[in-house]
């Protein structure tokens, strides 16, 4: 065999050098500067760490099923409907909605669109900036302060003031239905989305700030129309406070 | 001494438990790998992604009373019968004279409401944290369908004591499906097995609420957390990873 010249000898037999350098390739490995300073073993930490939450809340809920009873009332009576009727609390938010907008709207398009949207955030959102971090900034904390603010005072004026004056009712026979049951109060209800996230864009926000603008309104008025479902509906599903129901209706006896 | 090396040495132990005492690295990385609810953890995890304020410990909190709800829900299904003659009953007997019957109703109607509540506040805290974010977005996809699931697992039990507020919160719960335009009077349909809440309501409920919720939800716990730790632990352990270079995602 032929030797070759040192120029085509790609890998020199007999030479110290075991690696070369084939390519550069732009990119990083899982492990780069994790060092195993940051690191701990699992076990037992995070196993002991497990198994006290697992403790801590079952002591929280020993206690409290010693303090409060589970609820129940007369045997099912189809024939005698309670005032008011109520979903479980988790779908308190939906039952008032509904009172809010047509129900194919409300009940079925509306909590659609949003759970696909949930879905969605990670291929909305695919930068891993601020992965791993609370609000992923200092602006996007503030962010989602003034998102949630605004949310809290927005979406109860909403409720009570759609229930005072409700488009549904008073465009009746004046408009189609169409227009006064699902237009206006999805366009009201987009606005009222949309209208934090218009102000942002004024300062050129990037994926993750438009989503937890987006994630706070949605987040925010969940809790704040599940709490007025379950806590300020009272007999005949209207408005009132929780510590005055009338006939002696408590809320809290629906859990 | 030697009593507790001749156990841990003898053929039987060492059957069952394939590595020595964890008081050593190679021991703490086999007792994580060689046992198969262990194994859905890391062998090393990132102190930042233990740290009490990240996570807050909701998810764990939602795994330990999903496990505190499946063995509540033993105790209540053997005083149980889904029937719509024996369900009330056997819900006022099982208060009143069944030993600590009270007790595990309670502690799984409290359960109950705190897993769904957890599992929110869960969700609330990963989206915060950002991490949702690649590579994890399949995840937080099985995590939404967790969530579903969880509302499920509890909107179905919640008729099981067949009394006024389970009938009446079923049956509004319900009609909400069926105001979808084409299949929402198929959908309602098939869960209630008839036009209104009745016996072909209570077996099904029963049905899904013991077995086929649980199993799913079992079934896709496990893959929520293995995949945690296949996809780089807590996203807390990104912030130690080396800084993004320009026009790296």
């Amino acid at each position: 065999m032929a030797e070759q010249s040192p120029q085509q000898e790609a890998f020199p037999k007999g030479s110290v050098k075991t690696y070369n350098l084939v390519e550069v390739v732009r990119g990083r490995t899982n492990m780069i500067e994790k060092g195993p300073d940051n690191t701990i073993f699992s076990f037992p930490v995070v196993a002991i760490l497990e198994l006290l939450i697992t403790l801590g809340m079952s002591a929280v809920l020993v206690l409290f099923s010693l303090v409060k009873n589970a609820p129940l009332e007369d045997l099912a009576n189809p024939l005698v409907t309670t005032d008011p009727a109520k979903a479980p609390w988790y779908f308190m938010g939906l039952q008032e909605m509904l009172e809010h907008a047509h129900p194919l709207v409300s009940g079925i398009i509306l909590p659609g669109v949003m759970v696909l949207f949930v879905m969605a955030i990670p291929y909305l959102d695919n930068s891993r900036i601020g992965s791993g971090q609370w609000f992923t900034s200092p602006r996007g904390k503030k962010i989602t302060l003034w998102t949630a603010i605004y949310t809290l005072i927005i979406m109860p004026a909403y409720i009570v003031l759609d229930n005072l004056f409700p488009p549904r009712e008073l465009l009746r026979g004046i408009v189609p239905d169409f227009v006064a049951q699902s237009l206006i109060p999805v366009v009201i209800l987009g606005i009222i989305v949309l209208l934090p996230l218009v102000l942002l864009m004024r300062s050129k926000p990037n994926a993750r700030e438009v989503m937890l603008v987006l994630f706070t309104v949605l987040f925010v008025s969940a809790v704040v129309f599940t709490l007025s479902g379950f806590l300020f509906r009272g007999p005949g599903f209207k408005l009132y406070w929780p510590w005055d129901m009338p006939n002696g209706y408590n809320p809290l006896n629906n859990l | 001494m030697s009593i507790l090396n001749s156990i841990t040495n003898s053929r039987i132990w060492r059957s069952f438990f394939r590595h020595g005492w964890p008081d050593n690295p190679l021991d703490r990385s086999l007792i994580m790998t060689t046992n198969v609810f262990f194994h859905l953890h890391p062998v090393k995890v990132n102190l930042k992604s233990i740290r009490a304020a990240y996570s807050l410990g909701l998810g764990i909190l939602t795994v330990a009373a999903f496990i505190s709800l499946a063995l509540t829900g033993t105790m209540l299904m053997f005083n149980y019968v889904p029937s719509v003659e024996r369900a009330f009953p056997d819900i006022v007997a099982l208060q009143n004279s069944v030993p600590f019957g009270q007790l595990f109703r309670n502690l799984h109607r409290w359960g109950a409401h705190l897993m769904v509540l957890t599992c929110v506040l869960h969700m609330a805290r990963v989206f915060y944290t950002g991490a949702y974010k690649p590579p994890r977005e399949f995840n937080w996809v099985v995590g939404v369908v967790l969530l579903i699931l969880t509302l499920g697992a509890s909107f179905t039990g919640y008729l099981l004591p067949w009394d006024q507020l389970a009938y009446w919160a079923i049956t509004v719960g319900t009609s909400i499906a069926s105001y979808e335009p084409m299949m929402g009077a198929l959908i309602k349909k098939i869960l209630l097995g008839g036009p209104e809440v009745g016996q072909a309501s209570l077996t099904r409920f029963y049905g899904l609420h013991i077995m086929v919720i649980p199993a799913i939800l079992l079934l896709l716990i496990s893959l929520h957390m293995w995949r945690v730790r296949k996809d780089g632990g807590l996203a807390a352990n990104d912030l130690d990873a080396a800084p993004l270079e320009d026009g790296q995602k």
